[in-house]
Order: C-alpha cells, then structure tokens, then sequence
C-alpha cells in the first residue's frame, strides 16, 4: 500500500500537470494519429516516395470515404468478417473444449505436449497449398487457415490457465465433495478464463491477419480478394484504401475483445485497479 | 461493379450446388434438357475476357453449360484446384502446364487462350527499361537484372531465347522475381535493370516514360500462344461429352472476342478494377482458336532449355 502511494506521488511529481487531463491519453492519441497522417502526406507530396505508386493520405482518405457508402465494400466486409467469425469461433471452442480434457490429465498434458510444440509453429500460410486442394478458392480455405492459427493461441492459453488453478483451493472442492463438474464449473473455470480470453483477444487478431492473406494469396471472396484485384488492376489508391480499411478492422476487433474482457472478468482483479490483492 | 457481387453469390451458390450435387443436375432447363453446370478458375486479367464475354454472350449456354466462373489469387491456386476436381476448367499459360505435365500431372488443354498481338510493334506484355538506360537492344539484357513474375517460366524463357538470338549471353541475364504490380516501382528505384511487365502495367509504364526494349511474345514468335483453357485428364476421360461442349463454346467465344475489340473491353470493366482511361488505350492479345503447332514446339524446347523440364512435353497429348 505504502509502496504504491509513493510511486504514484513520485509518477505525479515528475509528469507535467496536463497529462494528469482526463481527456489527456485519447488526445495524444488522435495526434499521433494525425501526425502519422501528416508524415504519409508530406513524403508524398515532396516526392519523397512516388505517388504514383503510394498516393498520398487525403487521396486514399477521400477513397475510402467514398467506399464507405459503397455496397460492394461493405459485401466484402462482410465476408471477410463471416470467416472471422465463424473461423474465431470454431477455434475457440475446440480449442476450449480439448484445453480442459488435456489439462485435467497430467498424463494428456505429457503425452500431448510434443505434439502440440511441434504442431503450433508451423505457419498457418505454409498450409495454403494444402487448403486449395482440399477446399478450392472457397471461404473453406480461409477458414482452415483462420481455424489453424487461431485454434494453438487458444489452446496454449488454456492449457497455461489449468495448469494455474490453486491446489489448495482444488483440494478443498474435493474434500467438499465437489464432483468433477463441480470442480470444472467452480474452481478451474474462473481460474483458467481470464487466460481464454487473453488467448481469444490475441486470436481474433491473427485470425484477421489469415483471413486476409488467404483472400489476397487464394482469391478466398473478401476484402483481400478485392486487394488483389485492384492491385492487378493497376488500381492503386483503392487498393490502399481497402488497406487502411483493413487496418480499421483490425483496431474495431482490438476495441471490442478489450470490452469483452473488461465484461466478463469484471470481477478479476485485473480489471479492478481500486482493489490491492 | 455490380459484377462483384455476382462474383460473389455465384461462388456462394457454387458451393450450394456442390452439397446437392448428388442427384440428378439442377439449373434452368435449355430447349434440349437441362443445363450442366461447369465451373471455371481464372484469373481476373485482360487474358481471360474471351471467356468473361463468351458466358455474358450465351455461347456456352447454347452449349448445354452453365458456367461458374471463380477468379484466383494467382495461377498457383488453380492447377491444384483442377486437379482436385475443385474445377472443371482453368486457365493457365503452356509452360506452366508443361512444368506440370512434366512433374507428373495429368493436365490437357481444351482450348487456345490468348495468342501474342497482331501489332508487333505494341504487344500486351514486354521488357520496358527507363529512358535512359543504356540497354538498347534485347542483347544488352546480359548481365542485367530483369524481373519477371515467377522464375523457370514464360517471362525469363521467351525473354532468353530472344536476347540468344539477338546475340547475346542468354545465361548472363540474371532473373529476379517482382510481381507485375511491383515491377515499374522497382525500375524507377533503380532496384532492376528492366522489368517484363504485361498490360495494364505496360502501357502505364510507356506513359510514365519507361521504353520497350522488346515484346517478348510476339519477339520469341509472331504467332505464339501464350496461354490456353486445360482440364485433368481424369475429367476428360469421365466427361469427355462435358469438355467437347466446353471447347466448342470456348472457340466460339475467342473468335467473338477477336472480332469485337470494343466488346472485350466493355468486359474488362466488369470483371477488373482497371481505369476506363486505361482499358481505352491498352494492347489486347490476339484470342484464336487454333493452336500454332510451330511456336508451341519452339515454346516447348525453350522451355526445355530455361525452365528446367525433363524432357521435351509429348504436346500431341497435351494439346488439343
């Protein structure tokens, strides 16, 4: 406690009084923003980097503004989110679901262990030959690569989050009488979901990353699919526009897990900064 | 534009169709019975317009066919595709096809694609250098870096045959590989000599001032066919009514393409992202039906020669 409170004053002494502004973070955030924008624009414009082949950032802006209230954009966001989704979801559950089969089991754990260590590195993208045989320039394709990838972060995170329930506090549910799907619902499963999450919330990142690359790579229909197309049309400022838009995704997926998270592990102390356990 | 999203229902149904392939064909009924549905794996360039606008002209329907067409990331995914069964028909150039014939795939051609342009002095694919490079002629390639998109195959094969038979080091060209996309921004930055570059690419090059030290289809042979329409022989041995109907219609639809220019390029606006402007001044290939038995030899053992195949491709079996 004592600790704390003087690393706080110590923090408050040393930072100027308008960083201590509410408003403060989101604001240095709107200009770093800006200021990156201001970069993009001025090597542009001097010539710096060759618009012709990297357009500057209010051409692709007003691009993309103009995409924006275009059917077409929105149907490939739409399919590029559907493989998201159900990629996402798909990987979650499995990847849950065999989580807690191999972490009740010391005996799983071991003899699982090499497998999943030499399975998880390879490359979702190393599978892209494999995926075009098997399911052809199909959403199916995307969602294995998606499955793939998403499935290890997810399980690793499980496994970590069983492996981290208190053995004092499993022992009492068992000297309770606690039955195995007691001790699942009570003990393991608030002691391993603040690790699924973080496990989901770094999935949902990477499975964007595959869903695009397969459309891009494969021709999988979705936004990628329609970067790809612009580039081998020679199209190049919707085509970095479908780029930034990509971007945005990627930061409205990041805006919505942090929500999940703070929703369903409000009652973690990691979401509780005022209480000190 | 709107064409997308028709791209994109018609993958969906695609996959609709396949779940309920098992009974009897389904679609709209034609005079003689019922439709057979065909899908199609391409690549959504210039190339393929002959079959864009031979389906949007009714020709394969008259043929007893409903085609499905899906675009590809890149030739890369449509032979394992074809091979799988995934697709009836794709769309490849000859050596690609070789290469796979010659690594143990049974691929066939059905039908001619894209032959080099009648115009030799504007082509739809060439080497183009800066203004002032001091490569003149396609001799002075050797000791170069020219980019092409793969490597061992039609780019740096045609490319050098040419400079051999201009004269110089054939082996001496050093070959990097840089998407068509990519390459005028790579030449610009002086990070290659020359790119090979096909259109549209190329004629925005030219206006940007890059030159053409030469157009390596219509260089390597004026009458060369560049690239074709092939199945697995498996597919032609089961189906071979199927791939009969799907060569009569292809045939059909590049003669129509060769004749109405103004055509193929009102079909490139559908099916591509290039700019009205460009698709106004770009160099269309020639579509033909029938196959030049010469180039096609003379491609096969420069193919033997620079793209590392076994052995020469037996072409009566691989060719139509």
């Amino acid at each position: 406690m004592h600790v704390t409170e003087a690393v706080t004053t110590q923090r408050a002494r040393r930072a100027s009084p308008w960083s201590q502004h509410p408003l403060a973070g989101p604001l240095l955030g709107v200009a770093g923003i800006v200021l990156f924008l201001l970069i993009w624009e001025a090597a542009t414009r001097t010539g710096l980097v060759n618009p012709k082949f990297f357009p500057p950032a209010t051409v692709v802006l007003a691009q993309l503004g103009q995409d924006l209230v275009s059917a077409d954009f929105w149907a490939s966001v739409g399919l590029t989110m559907r493989s998201w989704l159900i990629g996402l979801l798909s990987a979650g559950i499995a990847a849950t679901a065999l989580g807690f089969i191999i972490g009740s089991s010391t005996f799983l754990r071991r003899i699982t262990h090499s497998t999943i260590e030499f399975l998880r590195p390879i490359p979702s993208v190393a599978l892209i030959p494999l995926a075009v045989l098997l399911f052809g320039i199909k959403m199916e394709s995307s969602l294995m690569l998606i499955i793939y990838a998403s499935f290890w972060q997810i399980l690793i995170q499980v496994l970590y989050g069983t492996a981290d329930v208190d053995s004092v506090a499993m022992d009492t549910a068992k000297s309770y009488g606690l039955g195995w799907w007691a001790r699942i619902r009570y003990v393991v499963w608030p002691t391993t979901l603040p690790y699924l999450i973080t496990g989901l919330r770094l999935a949902a990142a990477v499975a964007l990353i595959l869903a695009i690359t397969a459309e891009l790579v494969i021709g999988a229909p979705g936004l990628g699919k329609e970067i790809a197309l612009n580039q081998s049309g020679g199209s190049v400022v919707p085509m970095y526009s479908l780029v930034v838009a990509t971007g945005l995704i990627g930061v409205a997926i990041n805006i919505g897990m942090r929500l999940l998270e703070k929703r369903v592990l409000r009652w973690h102390s990691s979401q509780r900064g005022d209480v000190i356990v | 534009m709107k064409s997308k999203l028709l791209v994109a229902l018609a993958a969906g149904s695609a996959l609709a169709l396949t779940a309920c392939s098992g009974g009897s064909a389904p679609t709209a009924p034609s005079e003689d019975g019922e439709l057979t549905p065909v899908t199609v794996a391409v690549i959504p360039i210039a190339d393929t317009a002959a079959l864009w606008l031979g389906v949007d002209q009714g020709f394969f329907e008259d043929e007893g066919l409903d085609v499905t067409i899906d675009t590809a990331g890149g030739g890369a995914a449509i032979v394992p595709g074809v091979v799988s069964g995934d697709y009836d028909f794709g769309f490849s150039n000859y050596i690609s096809l070789y290469v796979a014939n010659d690594k143990g795939l049974d691929l066939q051609v059905v039908a001619n694609g894209v032959t080099a342009g009648e115009d030799a002095a504007k082509d739809f694919g060439g080497v183009v250098v800066l203004d002032d490079s001091d490569v003149k002629t396609p001799a002075d390639l050797a000791g170069k870096t020219v980019s092409v998109n793969t490597l061992a195959n039609i780019g740096d094969t045609t490319i050098r045959s040419i400079v051999a038979e201009d004269g110089g080091d054939a082996e001496a060209v050093d070959f990097v590989e840089i998407g068509f996309p990519d390459a005028p921004a790579a030449l610009e930055n002086g990070q290659i000599d020359a790119a090979w570059i096909v259109e549209p690419f190329l004629t925005q090059a030219v206006a940007a001032g890059a030159r053409v030290v030469t157009y390596n289809f219509s260089g390597f042979d004026p009458e060369l066919d560049v690239s074709g329409y092939f199945t697995s022989g498996a597919k032609a041995t089961a189906e071979p009514e199927v791939v009969e109907a799907f060569q009569r219609a292809m045939n059909i639809s590049l003669e129509f393409a060769n004749e109405n220019a103004d055509e193929v390029r009102a079909i490139l606006a559908s099916y591509t992202t290039i700019t009205p402007e460009v698709i106004e001044k770009i160099a269309l290939p020639r579509f033909r039906a029938a196959i030049d038995a010469d180039a096609a030899k003379k491609l096969a053992e420069a193919a033997v020669k620079y793209s590392g195949l076994s052995k020469m491709p037996n072409l009566d079996e691989i060719l139509p």
